[in-house]
């Protein structure tokens, strides 16, 4: 029979195990934007300080008067369909310019408590000035002003600069907006959350970057990344930091992706997840998070059926691409090998047939095309598909959303 | 205080270091008891003091000269020595002295110097030191045969250390001060002076306490036997020189009597207000805590501000030259780490039904809404995600929980046997009826039987008590039925007690049997 005492580990349970979905979601998470989060995470900081402690080696960090809690995702990132967006309709990822801005932006506020737009570009066109490296910033250009502003909407969003007048979108129109800041020097600073600074990393400064940069941009990933609690890469290590590295990256890896193949892991963290500590580890931490295990042949994944901890849903019908994705999927599925990305552009083009309300960006000579590499793009976000050299072949996990045989032919009607 | 007009004079203008180094001069000379120096002593005693610039005779009778006028030299003609020759005689006939005066303002000079060059400490040795004292002449006084002498040297040394520690305390106290105001500057050297700072205090306020209690137990010891008496023996053995202008025992006493004050009010002030050293010790954690914070802040800032701000610079750079699109997203989720897990939200009813060896393309594949598939759309429950409702899943509970209570009442109801009867003697039961019974039963036994021989247990809710005996010999098996089956059992005298029912009666009999059904 459940009494009080009962339904408050109840209630303990499922709050730790939102919390820390929540957190998945948004390791940044604000106050001011999301007062319920905010309020969850703080209520259970500790509990859900401890499991990403132990599962995945991050910290938590909660600042109950300042208003944030900051979970640091270190890893070394392997998907680039996780981009910063603009805080705009479409939600367009950032590009080279809005990036580079972004963390120039970032570098002056750290100065000044407290400034103004227009005194900000100032300083921003000042320092790009300065650095051979960096592109001159020019505010008389309407494309700059706009990269501009995202990147300040970005960290305006994420709580590191507060607009106490004014709005930042008015410097789109002229230089002249006025625009009062406060900065939140702290919160700028943790928004880095890679171990290690990047100006720590050794890269010869001056004209070098162009060349430097980008032959060993892998390598000064893994760098920034470098804990040093794991021991050194290149030297022996102990048994003890061995065992807790295999643990938090391999679930650095689950509770992150959509899917862990087996071939995406290396051998010995293959072994750690087939070893029954492992397994034990897996079904404990994904009970705790309130996540669903779904172990096969070829690979794990955690599932959130809430859908809380996740930056999108497929399948999913908010949006013709993941419509399509779905569909095409089923054609990639049942194939016998792998499909040429020829073969789904007919496809699409039949789905648009069939869809004719299907979005204006996709009709016209161009449609199929985009719609396939958009459908392709959703698929890959999920692990489900492999494309190389204009041909996609489904990955195992791909099989789950085969159509099923009993409910195949149950076409509902539809208005 | 009023200071005596130009006795600082030879300070400032363009000359003040050779008035210093000649001032000095004579102070040297005065500690080896030479008083007067003439015109090449001065000469030879200024290279001494580390005055090395070339100085002809007019200027050396000049600066001699303003110094005299400043009333800080006296000049006197010396007539008792044989002048051979003229020049001789000019030369060494005017012997230049230290004025009182003008050993103040040397003397002035020389503390000013030492306060600047010193640092202020506090020295728990400088407390020891008063502690030892002050018990010493607790001894001294309690015993006659102590020459005076002694305790005028302990009496002294006393007061020493009371002015040393006044003096360090001065000091560091406005050291402190400063080091509390003075931000910035070099923050390197800055950092190390503060942690040094705080550790220094931390190792002086431990054991302060203890350390003042002592001394204020010795206070009162010393005040037992006597101040006046004391004094008056420091008197006799300090063995004043006479002076002239009255009598020096008066103003020297005086003198005492106020430092004894000083030492009261240091560890036990007679008004019974906070002593200072008490003060010293709040002034002294204060300033840990502030300096900490003060630490922190730049600790602080140097580990990050400076090099947060460098490190985003750097990533600026690496965006700009960043190879591929794909790379920028890439280093973005590295550095900042602020992207969202992804996960998919469908999954099987029961994921466990499938055994983690089989591949995925043979298990059986999620049920994706057939709607999804057909018309481009998702019903709308599926598409606000399967939130459960709790409301119902409680109310349920709960429903389920108040039907299993009647039921249980019911039972027991039917059970209350309203005083001892034989087990044999419930014939005919439900089934349900026959599960309580056999659960009180089976509670009853459990328990070790009492003198009596008889069983008795309640229920864990306290609310029904079965009292149970051993059915005699040779009575028959206890059978009862149910729709489902036959039970046989002991047939044991059984009383059973609801909330509801009341009584008590006499013992039956049976022996030990199985369920049927």
């Amino acid at each position: 029979m459940s009494n009080l005492a009962n339904q408050l580990v109840i209630a303990e349970r499922e709050e730790v195990a939102r919390a820390i979905r929540l957190l998945l979601a948004t390791p940044l998470i604000g106050a001011g934007a999301t007062p319920e989060a905010f309020d969850l995470v703080r209520r259970r900081r500790e509990p859900v300080g401890k499991w990403f402690d132990y599962y995945c080696g991050w910290s938590l960090v909660v600042e109950p008067r300042l208003g944030y809690a900051r979970l640091a995702k270190v890893r070394v990132a392997t998907d680039p369909t996780r981009p910063a967006r603009r805080h705009r309709t479409g939600r367009a990822p950032f590009d080279r310019r809005r990036y580079t801005l972004l963390c120039v932006v970032a570098a002056e506020l750290l100065g000044v408590p407290v400034t103004t737009v227009g005194l900000l570009a100032d300083r921003v066109v000042r320092a790009s000035a300065a650095d051979p490296v960096l592109p001159p910033f020019d505010t008389s250009s309407r494309a700059e002003r706009m990269a501009f502003v995202d990147a300040l909407r970005l960290l305006e969003s994420l709580g590191a600069v507060d607009v106490v007048d004014g709005a930042t979108e008015s410097f789109v129109d002229s230089t002249d907006a006025k625009v009062l800041y406060r900065v939140d020097a702290t919160l700028l600073m943790r928004l880095l959350a890679a171990p290690v600074g990047a100006s720590q990393v050794a890269v010869t400064p001056g004209r070098s970057h162009t060349d430097e940069v980008p032959l060993r941009f892998t390598e000064l990933l893994t760098r920034l990344s470098r804990e040093r609690r794991y021991g050194d890469a290149d030297e022996p290590v102990s048994e003890v930091q061995r065992n807790l590295w295999l643990r938090h990256s391999v679930f650095r890896k689950l509770v992150d992706d959509p899917v862990v193949h087996r071939d995406d892991l290396t051998p010995a963290e293959r072994a750690y997840l087939e070893s029954p500590t492992g397994g034990q580890l897996l079904r404990r931490a994904a009970d705790q998070a309130g996540l669903l295990v779904e172990e096969r042949a070829e690979g794990v994944m955690l599932i959130d059926p809430d859908g809380v901890a996740t930056d999108s849903r497929f399948p999913d019908d908010s949006g013709n691409a993941k419509v399509a994705a779905l569909l095409l999927l089923d054609v990639i599925t049942s194939a016998p090998g792998p499909v040429a990305v020829e073969q789904l552009r007919a496809e699409a083009d039949a789905l648009l047939g069939r869809f004719p309300k299907w979005a204006k960006g996709y009709r016209g000579e161009d449609g199929a095309r985009r719609l396939v590499v958009d459908a392709l793009d959703v698929l890959r976000a999920f692990g489900l598909v492999r494309l190389d050299s204009g041909v996609v072949r489904a990955r195992p996990a791909a099989a789950r959303y085969a159509v099923t045989r009993t409910s195949a032919d149950d076409v509902e009607d539809e208005s | 205080m009023r200071v005596p007009p130009e006795m600082f004079r030879f300070t400032t203008g363009e000359r003040a270091e050779l008035y210093v180094a000649i001032l000095h001069a004579f102070g040297e000379a005065n500690e080896r008891l030479e008083t007067a120096l003439g015109l090449d002593d001065v000469r030879a005693r200024l290279r001494s003091v580390g005055w090395l610039d070339p100085l002809d005779d007019k200027d050396l009778t000049e600066a001699l000269g303003s110094l005299r006028d400043w009333r800080l030299l006296d000049v006197t003609q010396n007539h008792a020595e044989n002048y051979r020759t003229a020049d001789e005689y000019e030369r060494r006939n005017l012997q230049y002295s230290l004025t009182k005066r003008g050993e103040a303002a040397l003397a002035g000079v020389v503390h000013a110097m030492g306060v600047l060059a010193s640092t202020g400490a506090l020295q728990t040795a400088v407390l020891d030191a008063i502690a030892d004292r002050l018990g010493e002449l607790v001894a001294q006084l309690g015993d006659p045969g102590v020459p005076d002498r002694r305790v005028f040297g302990t009496l002294v040394e006393l007061e020493g250390h009371l002015e040393a520690l006044r003096g360090n305390t001065k000091q560091f106290n406005g050291e402190l001060q400063r080091l509390l105001r003075a931000e910035g500057a070099d923050q390197e050297t800055f950092h190390e002076v503060k942690s040094a700072t705080v550790a220094y205090l931390q190792e002086f306020t431990t054991n302060l306490e203890q350390r003042a209690h002592a001394i204020a137990n010795r206070v009162e010891l010393v005040e037992d036997r006597g101040v006046a008496l004391l004094h008056h023996r420091a008197l006799v053995g300090a063995e004043l020189p006479p002076t002239s202008g009255g009598d020096p025992a008066v103003a020297w006493l005086e003198l005492r009597r106020a430092r004894w004050e000083g030492l009261r009010a240091w560890f036990l002030p007679t008004d019974g207000g906070t002593p200072r050293v008490q003060q010293l010790f709040v002034v002294a954690r204060r300033a840990i805590i502030a300096l900490l914070q003060v630490l922190d802040r730049i600790t602080e800032s140097r580990r990050r501000s400076t090099s947060a701000a460098g490190d985003f610079r750097e990533l600026a750079r690496w965006f700009a030259v960043a190879p591929t699109e794909e790379d920028l997203h890439l280093l973005w989720s590295t550095a900042f780490g602020l992207g969202s897990a992804r996960h998919a939200h469908l999954a099987h009813p029961d994921p466990e039904l499938v055994v983690s060896s089989a591949r995925w393309v043979d298990a059986p594949p999620v049920e994706v809404s057939a709607l999804l598939r057909s018309a481009g759309r998702t019903e709308r429950f599926s598409r606000t995600g399967r939130v459960r409702d709790v409301a119902a899943v409680k109310a349920a509970r709960a429903e389920s929980a108040r039907a299993e209570r009647a039921a249980l009442k019911a039972a027991w109801d039917r059970l209350d046997t309203g005083g001892g009867m034989r087990l044999s003697q419930f014939g005919r039961l439900d089934h349900e009826v026959l599960e309580r019974l056999l659960d009180l039963l089976g509670r009853a036994l459990a328990v070790v039987p009492d003198r009596h021989g008889v069983h008795r247990a309640t229920t864990g809710d306290g609310r029904v008590e079965v009292l149970l005996r051993p059915p005699e010999a040779h009575r028959e098996q206890a059978v009862l039925r149910t729709p489902r089956g036959v039970f046989t059992g002991p047939d044991y005298d059984i009383e059973i007690r609801t909330p509801g029912g009341r009584a008590a009666r006499r013992p039956w009999r049976a022996a030990e049997g199985a369920a049927t059904g």
